[in-house]
This record gives structure tokens, sequence and C-alpha cells, in this order.
């Protein structure tokens, strides 16, 4: 419970942080088009006998990367591509997953996530790369807002808008990758999106929404690994009901406030 | 006096229109001056700004200072004709303008405070962007092309939704800091009187140049007939 509690914590920051950036660059598809597609990395990593985390994160990676380059060559928008990754890489994931031989007890907790799989080395790992996803952030979130609020005046104030979407497209892909192994490929959205989306509700700044967002992911967090320990039920489709009841919540209170 | 932008032969073409947006322009604006673009709608004003600002890709050369105008962003504000965005996004007047400027300093406090003094809106900063009036959204719009201190300002109808009173403030303004800073500025306008009381130069464009000069010398009945068609009814303008 102590690693859970702590890799809980360090999730929910660096999800809150991603998934503020996420709402208000209107990308939540992109979130869960990728976590869906890391399952081919994942299936890729169980039948290579590799980390299928590590995997999972360089085909996401991959993706982020493709998705430009696919995007300037068809003309098309971004969700359409992302409505050809999500199924194509979700198959090519079974696909794969039905060629290694027998039952995959993993493959259960990558799709809802476990409390249990986190170790010390995952908690490493996460350190690691919510200090730099902080530096990046820090760096470049102002980029990132004028990018997707204003990207006229962001390329007239000297931003590289296709550069820095790039970036940012590749630190969400690991911020997803990362949150899998707690809440899970199906649900990890819900940690990325409804907790930015709640504050949202409320927030009348961007400064708000970045003080605001944190918050709700860690009561999420927290009191979905609460509930799930003491309600003994899996911890990710716990921390999904929990965040989506706080946002239900979160409406109610707008509508008669 | 330098040039603060020179275009030549510049074309501007949609790939869904088979003519062109804006075809062979040519001109020279001069460092401290007002230049107003005049056309009716659709005559490619918007167009042609948004090319001189390499937001659309065109044929011919355009040079701001000398310089291709990527090479001079920091020195350039623009307020566009429309501003459309997203009215949910929570954001503040303050952190909008703040998003121009790139750096992180401490400094960008007094420097958003001075753009927002200097357009008489310092009681906008905290109010969220989308509760703003359309004369208020242009108020802010303007502190934010102030906010870098530039060198030239791109202002395409800035007076939409603002009032006769904030019209006045507003161009007046703009004479100061073209008298005082050297700030070069070009409009597009509707209105005449701004034309005749604040511009030195007159470009009349449908999408060719139709005249180019000062605009007592260029602007005449004829030279509006051949911009907004035989139809055009004068209303005994003082100028004409």
């Amino acid at each position: 419970m102590q690693r859970a509690i702590i890799g809980g914590i360090l999730i929910a920051i660096l999800t809150s942080w991603m998934g503020t950036l996420v709402v208000l660059r209107r990308s939540s598809f992109y979130g869960d088009a990728i976590a869906h597609a890391s399952l081919t990395g994942v299936a890729l990593g169980l039948l290579l006998g590799l980390n299928p985390v590590l995997v999972a994160g360089l085909y996401a990676v991959l993706i982020s990367l493709i998705l430009p380059y696919l995007q300037k060559h068809s003309n098309l928008p971004t969700d359409s591509l992302l409505g050809f990754v999500l199924p194509f890489s979700m198959g090519l994931g079974v696909i794969i997953l039905s060629i290694i031989p027998g039952y995959q007890p993993e493959l259960i907790s990558f799709l809802f996530g476990s409390v249990l799989a986190i170790g010390w080395a995952d908690i490493a790992v996460m350190v690691a790369f919510s200090l730099l996803a902080w530096t990046i952030i820090k760096r470049l979130g102002k980029k990132l807002i004028s990018a997707s609020f204003d990207a006229d005046y962001a390329k007239i104030s000297g931003i590289s808008v296709d550069r820095i979407n790039v970036i940012f497209n590749i630190l969400l892909a690991i911020t997803i990758v990362i949150g899998v192994k707690l809440i899970g490929i199906i649900l990890v959205n819900a940690l990325l999106v409804i907790p930015a989306s709640t504050s949202r509700l409320f927030a009348t700044s961007l400064k708000q929404m970045f003080t605001l967002t944190p918050i709700i992911a860690l009561f999420i967090t927290i009191g979905g690994l609460i509930a799930s320990y003491v309600l003994n039920i899996p911890s990710g489709p716990t921390m999904a009901v929990v965040s989506g009841l706080i946002f239900l919540g979160g409406l109610v209170v707008k509508k008669f406030s | 006096m330098s040039a603060a932008l020179e275009i030549k032969n510049l074309t501007v073409r949609y790939p869904e229109f088979a003519h062109a947006a804006v075809e062979s322009i040519s001109f020279f604006v001069n460092e401290g001056t007002i230049t107003a673009l005049i056309g009716p709608n659709g005559s490619g004003k918007t167009t042609l700004i948004k090319a001189i600002l390499g937001l659309l890709p065109y044929v011919g050369d355009v040079e701001v200072y000398g310089k291709p105008v990527n090479k001079i962003y920091q020195q350039i504000g623009y307020v566009p004709q429309r501003f459309v965005f997203d009215q949910t996004f929570p954001i503040t007047s303050y952190e909008f303008i703040d998003l121009a400027i790139p750096k992180d300093e401490d400094k960008n406090k007094a420097k958003i405070e001075k753009a927002l003094k200097r357009i008489d809106a310092l009681e906008l900063a905290h109010k969220k962007l989308s509760k703003l009036s359309g004369g208020q959204l242009q108020k802010i719009l303007l502190a934010r092309a102030l906010v870098n201190k530039p060198k030239l300002l791109l202002l395409d109808e800035p007076e939409t939704g603002v009032d006769v009173a904030g019209e006045q403030t507003f161009y007046d303004l703009l004479e100061k800091l073209v008298k005082k800073d050297k700030v070069t500025a070009i409009i597009s306008s509707h209105e005449l009187d701004v034309v005749y009381t604040y511009a030195s130069q007159v470009v009349c464009m449908n999408r060719k140049i139709l005249c180019v000069g000062k605009p007592q010398d260029v602007l005449d009945k004829d030279t509006f007939i051949e911009l907004y068609g035989r139809d055009l009814k004068f209303y005994g303008h003082k100028h004409l």
C-alpha cells in the first residue's frame, strides 16, 4: 500500500500537469488513442520477453512522431488519424497476444491497472520522469498554451508551433504509459482528462486551473486507492469511478452555484 | 527616412479559388508613418496583412526593416480583424497578454501593466477574456500588440466593436506612438475620416493595387467608384 500511495501521488501530479494541457488543447482523444495503442507495445514486450512498459513507451513515442508526418502528408485532421491509430494498434496488440502461448496475467493488469504491480523501480522511473516533465513544462508550458489558444500569434511570438507540439506529444505518450501501470490502458485517460475537466468548470484563470487540477487528481487517486483497499475492489476501475463521480458532483455544484 | 516595410510582387492564392486573393502587390512603407489599406470587403486586405506576417504562403518578396519577417517577429504587433477563441478557456486578460511575451521574466508584470495602462484598460487585467465586451476585447488585443514595444504594428480593422470615444482614444494613442516612438503602423480600415486624419499614405486595393499615395492626392470619386463600384453613393463627405 505504501508503494501504491507514493506511486499514486506521483502519477496524480504528473497526469494533472499534462491533463491540464491536454484539456486546454482539446486533445483528450489523443490521450485515449495513445493509451489504447500502447497495447501493441505491451504485447510486443511480452512476446519478446522484454519489459512491456518500456516497449509500450517506445511504441507510444513512435506513434507520436509518426502522427504529425501522416497529418502533413494526408491533409486529414488529427482525430481522423487517431481513429485509424487506435483500432489498428489495438487489433495488432490483440493478434500478437493471441500468438503468445498460455494465460497472460500481466495483460489484465495492463488493461485495468494494478497497484500491486508498482515496485520501487517503477517509483524511481516516475520520480525521474516527473522531474523531467516538470522542467519541460516549466520551460514550454506558456508556449504550449499559446500555440493551442492562438496559433497565429504564437507564430508571431517566435514559437515553432510544430516542434512544440511534437515535444508535448512525446511527453504525453510517456506520461500515459507510466499511468497505465497504475490505472490501466482502458482507464488512464480518466486520470488525464477528468481532474482537468472538473477544475475547468470552476477556474477563471489559467493559474487557478493549474492549481486546482493537481488537488483534484490527488483526491481521486488517494481516495480511489483507499476505497479499493477497504472495499477489496480493483484500484484502476475504482479511481475511474471516483473521478467520474467527482466530475458529476462538479457539474451539479456548477449548476446550482 | 528608411523603409519599414517593402513588398514586391506579392501574390497569394488559395487552393480552392481559381483567381488570386491578392495579385502583384508592391508598395513600401516609411518608418514612423501610418499607412491605411482600404478596399471593399473581400478585396484581400486581411490576406495581405496575414501574408506580410508570414501566416499565409505567398509568392513575392516581403522585407520588414530589411529582413525577412520571421527574423523580426519580436518587433511586430498585430491586431486581427476577428479574434475567435474558445470561450470556455479559463484565461484572464493579463494571462492572455503574457502569452505574447516569449520569456518568463520578473519584468513581465511591469510590461503588461504598462501596456494596459497605455490603453486605459488596467481594470480589465484580471477579468476573464470570455467575459469582455467587444470593445474591451479590442483594447486587450491592442495591449497584446503593444506589450513587446513593437516597431511595426499591423492592425486589421482595429475599430471593430469599439465605441466612438474608444476609437478616438485608440487613434490618438496610435498617433502618439508613431510620432514619439517612431512606430510604423499599417491599418486596414473602412473609416474614411481615420484615413484622412491619421494616415500619411493610403493603399487602395481590390485584389490588385488601384492607388498608392497621400490620401488627399489619390482619393477622389473616380478611385472610389473603381474600388466600390458605380452603385456607390456619396453622402457629402467633407473630403470628397
